[in-house]
């Protein structure tokens, strides 16, 4: 490392041996560990600018901007989502048949199971006559 | 691949500086994964590149609407290119900052007017407390002198310094030698120098 490459360094890539190239970095900053003060000066303008830089900041993305990047990747498989998304939803459409076929069902059998016990209660008087009407049959 | 090509991966991996020296790229696996098209992938994915690709094309335009766009369409390329990626051509990162920075030549290209009369009205200074104040202000004339510099020293300072690509990765982007990037990049800073210095710049106020 010479005193013309270091400067030539920091002119370049600023101050912070981050930026330095990374095969010349080990060495620059031994020459600076030997030459502290001329290394200073080199780096005192490269430092500042840096500074200067690092003030720019960039607001991060907003969650709407996120949203509609994420948005536009292809969703897995098309073809095979939409086959299962379609069988899900004949399913799902089958399970609510069937629920409402057995509602159906429910009912009618209530409506139908709510009759018979005025069946009953009918039979219940006419059996009670019909013991009579069994009576007169044994007449 | 050959074994030339896997050589030159492994060196251009080496050379990344500011990253842990891995011989594999680190995004690889990721992207494999959004090439087979896994959502937990893609919402990772644009985690990690989008914050990454909106500041080199807020940088490069001047504009954050219009970054905001680039960065979108390189997504879209993106997800293009994911199921076709191989290992070892080159950085995924690398290559992402290749599609971007030609979406914002686009731009460039097509921009008649200075760039610096295209940035976005800022909000009133006057509604801010002082120190957040002095931070705009900072802010704004540091945007404006990175505006004012020429395209390809811009590019050579954001790639450096912002994006903190190596200066062989930043040189290969470029289409150009690693001695020219170094040229750029003093240049860029002399202009630089010289802009905050008739803006009020001094070495004792950062």
């Amino acid at each position: 490392m010479t005193p013309e490459r270091f400067q030539t360094i920091v002119d370049a890539y600023g101050a912070d041996p981050r930026r330095w190239p990374q095969e010349e970095r080990a060495a620059a900053e031994a020459w600076a560990e030997l030459h502290r003060s001329e290394a200073d000066a080199a780096l005192a303008e490269p430092a500042s600018i840096d500074a200067w830089l690092a003030s720019h900041t960039i607001a991060p993305p907003p969650r709407a901007l996120v949203e509609r990047v994420v948005a536009t990747a292809p969703v897995r498989g098309p073809f095979r989502q939409g086959g299962r998304l379609w069988w899900q939803g004949a399913a799902f459409a089958g399970i609510g048949l069937a629920g409402g076929l057995t509602g159906a069902f429910a009912v009618s059998f209530f409506v139908l199971t709510s009759t018979p016990p005025s069946v009953h209660d009918a039979s219940y008087v006419t059996s009670s006559f019909g013991g009579s009407t069994a009576d007169w049959s044994g007449e | 691949m050959g074994p030339g090509a896997a050589a030159a991966a492994v060196h251009a991996a080496d050379a990344t500086g500011l990253r842990p020296l891995n011989e594999r790229d680190p995004d690889a696996e990721l992207v494999a994964r959004v090439g087979e098209q896994d959502q937990a992938a893609v919402r990772t994915l644009v985690a990690r590149k989008l914050p990454r690709l909106l500041a080199l094309a807020t940088r490069m335009l001047g504009d954050r609407m219009e970054a905001e766009d680039v960065a979108q369409e390189a997504f879209v390329r993106i997800w293009k290119q994911a199921p076709r990626w191989k290992e070892g051509e080159a950085r995924f990162d690398t290559w992402i900052h290749r599609v971007a920075l030609n979406l914002c030549y686009d731009r460039l290209r097509g921009r008649r007017e200075d760039p610096v009369a295209d940035l976005p009205d800022e909000a009133d200074p006057r509604a801010l407390p002082d120190q957040q104040l002095e931070a705009r202000v900072r802010d704004e004339r540091v945007r404006e002198a990175l505006a004012a510099l020429p395209a390809r020293q811009r590019e050579a300072l954001v790639l450096n310094y912002y994006q903190e690509l190596s200066n062989i990765e930043a040189a290969a982007l470029m289409g150009i030698t690693v001695d020219a990037l170094e040229s750029l990049l003093a240049r860029a800073r002399r202009n630089l120098r010289a802009q905050l210095a008739g803006s009020g710049f001094s070495k004792d106020t950062p």
